[in-house]
């Protein structure tokens, strides 16, 4: 982690004279925008970090895509499909599509592409896709895929970046390596050039299917890891948009004549995670008492600068089976000091994990213990870089530790069993254990009726929210900024970016 | 002929004097003035130095909070003055455990010799071959963030300047008549050692500890300010430095005030070698 800072410091340095060597050089219709990290990878399978998934959205398309308004599906390089009554076999009819290198997208290239991410050894998804059980390509413009059993959150984890569709050809005469270097693509844009560590430079792909829709020449994804440095150049004129603004910096920002603040709804939950296997933490009666002892309307107000809402289920707000009436359990210190008195746990000492470097996290930190404090609890903070944390939540060795999520699908599949549903993640890493919540999220998964999985996800939420299985601290939107001369800078909840619709005027 | 030399040889003196003298002064007033700081904290800060206060997050210098508040609605104030009582202290070990292992190696390698010398120098040759910052660095995550790894880390690989500097010492002393004289009274070689030879090959050391001070605190700065020194919500110079980074354009306050106690408390003793240097007659 120090050596990566020092290599961030560098980097930003260089950064700096590169972006005053080059701001007057830059043709006309590229976007700027700056982030924190570069990217790590092209290879679809082989990331899970929003980082990656990003940019892929506008190098890759998929066969069904979520729309802007991230609540329904859409066609994507599959123009239809249909499915069997039964919910096992489904048909998709592929457009008439090009890869970047001018060769035809066939059913066979979407064929490969599921099969990676189901069986090759470096996916990262690959659990995800176990349910395909087999598939066809009758011919070059129809794929055939079989499910082991109905599953509703299938068609939206075919959205996902990860399943991106790549050439077959391309990665078989370029190796694997090669092709996350310099991918052929099958989206809007193409990989003209990565300067890894830096920059990834985007050139408008001609052979996209909607090559019509795009008004850009080109997209570049800047690395500037230091949020101050990022603001900083947006505000000069030397970026056209920069994401992860600091939510200190927002109001400033707003009151800028030259750019306009995006506060883009996402599916962001921040949450403390309770390890249920440590002492006292095992009682119902403890957990519900932290949750009680702490006011997350401070943290809303001291960290995010109001700009989050508090949060009260772990399927945020605005996305699909979310309980509007799940319980919201007041700030409550004395009530929650006898509840803990009653449990046998006054003097409750507890060590909070916190990932140093991360200003977020560390200010969460600060005010929760103080605010546990309230309620008689110790806490000990352990700042620690990010992948010891990560290894230490693996391990057990931790009592609270607050991370987040974003949703990658639509269906809230995907998060409620990473987080409930007792799959090898440990319900993220808390050891949460209620078998009825474990069998309430597997018959949820092949729940076709609509009405009654709904029901179930409800149920599953009121659960889990009465287990306290962690404690649900805010939501927050996306925070990005763009100069006033861009349009069409937008990013969907589940986090893609429409750069076919942006325009740099 | 010979007055003039005497007048010179006086002149200078003098001269030699005035110039250790002021500096000295200077570094022991600011050095005193941050010990009295650090020793009536309790009585001189206005607030709870962790106290936050949601109503006044944020707010600048004013008569009430003279240098502001923090994201936390925290005194910065309150918050430098405990301060001191951690970065003085950051000084003082840091320096310590590496002053106490380097003048006994570097004793026991100037005095013996022979291959007692060339193994002790070896180590410190593999010690010196890694960068000062990685090597510290890298003690300090194995053993886990904190102070204590910070004080462990400092003594580990800070004690290769003081063994170099009483070696070289010693080489020279060792051969000099009062050190025959002891040998050939038969004293223990502890006794020459560390009665005869140390005393005069010390104060080196002490000039060069007071320098290193103003380094150990330097680094116990960085270290909290990459997380791996003082724990939050503990008052630190450096971590609060850190802290206050993300909120230096909406509050330059926060991170300006412990920035200054740290230039302030790095100059004192940087003052205090100067002036113990020159009055020594000491060589840096």
């Amino acid at each position: 982690m120090i050596q990566k800072k020092w290599i961030r410091f560098a980097i930003a340095v260089t950064m700096v004279f590169i972006a005053f060597g080059t701001a007057a050089a830059e043709a006309a219709g590229v976007l700027t925008i700056g982030r924190r990290e570069d990217s790590s990878t092209f290879d679809p399978i082989a990331t899970a970090q929003n980082i990656d998934f990003w940019v892929f959205a506008n190098v890759y398309d998929v066969l069904v895509r979520v729309d802007k308004t991230g609540s329904k599906m859409e066609p994507g390089l599959a123009e239809s499909w249909d499915i069997s009554d039964d919910g096992l076999v489904y048909t998709f009819h592929m457009r008439d599509a090009k890869f970047s290198d001018g060769s035809t997208i066939t059913a066979a290239d979407a064929m490969f592409s599921l099969t990676r991410i189901r069986d090759d050894a470096g996916s990262l998804w690959s659990e995800s896709y176990q349910v395909i059980d087999k598939m066809t390509a009758p011919d070059t413009r129809t794929l055939v895929v079989t499910l082991k059993e109905a599953s509703a959150p299938f068609l939206s984890s075919l959205a996902m970046p990860g399943i991106s569709i790549i050439s077959q050809k391309g990665m078989e005469s370029m190796g694997v390596e090669a092709y996350a270097e310099n991918p052929v693509a099958s989206g809007a844009f193409t990989v003209d050039e990565w300067m890894r560590g830096d920059r990834v430079i985007l050139k408008k792909n001609p052979n996209f299917w909607e090559a019509d829709r795009v008004q850009l020449d080109g997209v570049e994804w800047i690395a500037i890891p230091d949020d101050n440095t990022r603001v900083l150049k947006i505000q000069a004129g030397e970026l056209d948009a920069a994401i992860f603004v600091p939510f200190s910096r927002i109001e400033e920002l707003r009151n800028d004549p030259n750019l306009t603040v995006h506060l883009d709804t996402s599916t962001r939950e921040d949450h403390l995670l309770i390890n249920h296997e440590s002492g006292a933490l095992a009682k119902k009666e403890v957990r519900q008492a932290l949750d009680m002892a702490i006011d997350k309307q401070a943290i809303v107000d001291a960290v995010t600068f109001g700009i989050g809402e508090v949060a009260y289920s772990f399927i945020p707000k605005g996305a699909l089976y979310h309980n509007y009436d799940n319980l919201k359990r007041p700030h409550d210190p004395a009530k929650a000091k006898q509840m803990l008195a009653d449990a046998g746990a006054s003097d409750l000492t507890l060590n909070y994990l916190v990932n140093a470097g991360d200003e977020v996290d560390e200010q969460i930190a600060v005010l929760l213990q103080q605010q546990l404090a309230e309620a008689g609890i110790t806490v000990n903070l352990r700042k620690m870089d990010s992948s010891t944390t990560w290894d230490m939540l693996v391990d057990g060795e931790f009592d609270l530790s607050v991370m987040y999520w974003t949703n990658d699908i639509l269906d809230p599949d995907q998060k409620t069993t990473f987080v409930v549903g007792h799959d090898a993640n440990m319900n993220y890493m808390t050891r949460y254990n209620n078998d009825r919540v474990k069998q309430l999220v597997s018959d949820a998964r092949v729940e076709m009726d609509t009405a009654k999985r709904e029901q179930m996800y409800i149920d599953i939420q009121k659960t889990a929210k009465e287990d306290a299985h962690w404690i649900d601290l805010y939501y927050s939107p996306y925070r990005n900024v763009s100069r006033n001369n861009i349009e069409g800078f937008y990013q969907n909840p589940l986090g893609r970016f429409f750069l076919e619709d942006t325009v740099k005027n | 002929m010979n007055i003039s030399r005497s007048v010179n040889a006086r002149f200078g003196w003098r001269l030699k004097f005035n110039s250790g003298v002021v500096p000295l002064i200077i570094g022991i007033s600011i050095l005193g003035g941050w010990l009295l700081v650090a020793i009536f904290a309790p009585l001189l800060a206005p607030y709870d130095p962790i106290f936050q206060d949601a109503a006044v997050r944020l707010k600048p210098p004013s008569m009430a909070h003279p240098f502001g508040t923090d994201n936390f609605g925290r005194d910065v104030l309150s918050r430098v003055i405990w301060g001191a009582r951690i970065d003085l202290q950051i000084a003082t070990f840091g320096v310590v455990f590496a002053f106490v292992i380097g003048t006994t190696v570097g004793s026991i390698a100037g005095y013996y010799g022979g291959w007692v010398d060339m193994v002790l120098m070896r180590l410190i040759d593999v010690v010196l071959a890694f960068p000062f910052l990685v090597l510290m660095l890298t003690i300090i995550v194995i053993l886990g963030p904190g102070l204590g790894s910070f004080y462990v880390a400092m003594a580990l690989v800070g004690w290769v300047s003081y063994a170099r500097l009483i070696r070289a010492q010693f080489l020279v002393l060792k051969n000099s008549d009062f050190a025959i004289a002891a040998v050939s009274l038969g004293y223990s070689h502890k006794r020459v050692m560390f009665r005869h030879l140390l005393p005069n090959a010390i104060l080196g050391s002490i000039v060069f500890s007071m320098s290193d001070a103003v380094l150990v605190l330097l680094n116990g700065a960085a270290i909290s300010y990459l997380g791996l020194g003082v724990q939050p919500p503990t008052a630190e110079w450096g971590t609060m430095i850190a802290e206050g980074q993300g909120f230096i354009t909406i509050g330059w306050w926060i991170t300006t005030f412990p920035g200054l106690a740290i230039v302030l408390l790095a100059m004192g003793f940087s003052m205090l070698a100067d002036g113990l240097g020159e009055i020594l007659g000491v060589r840096q």
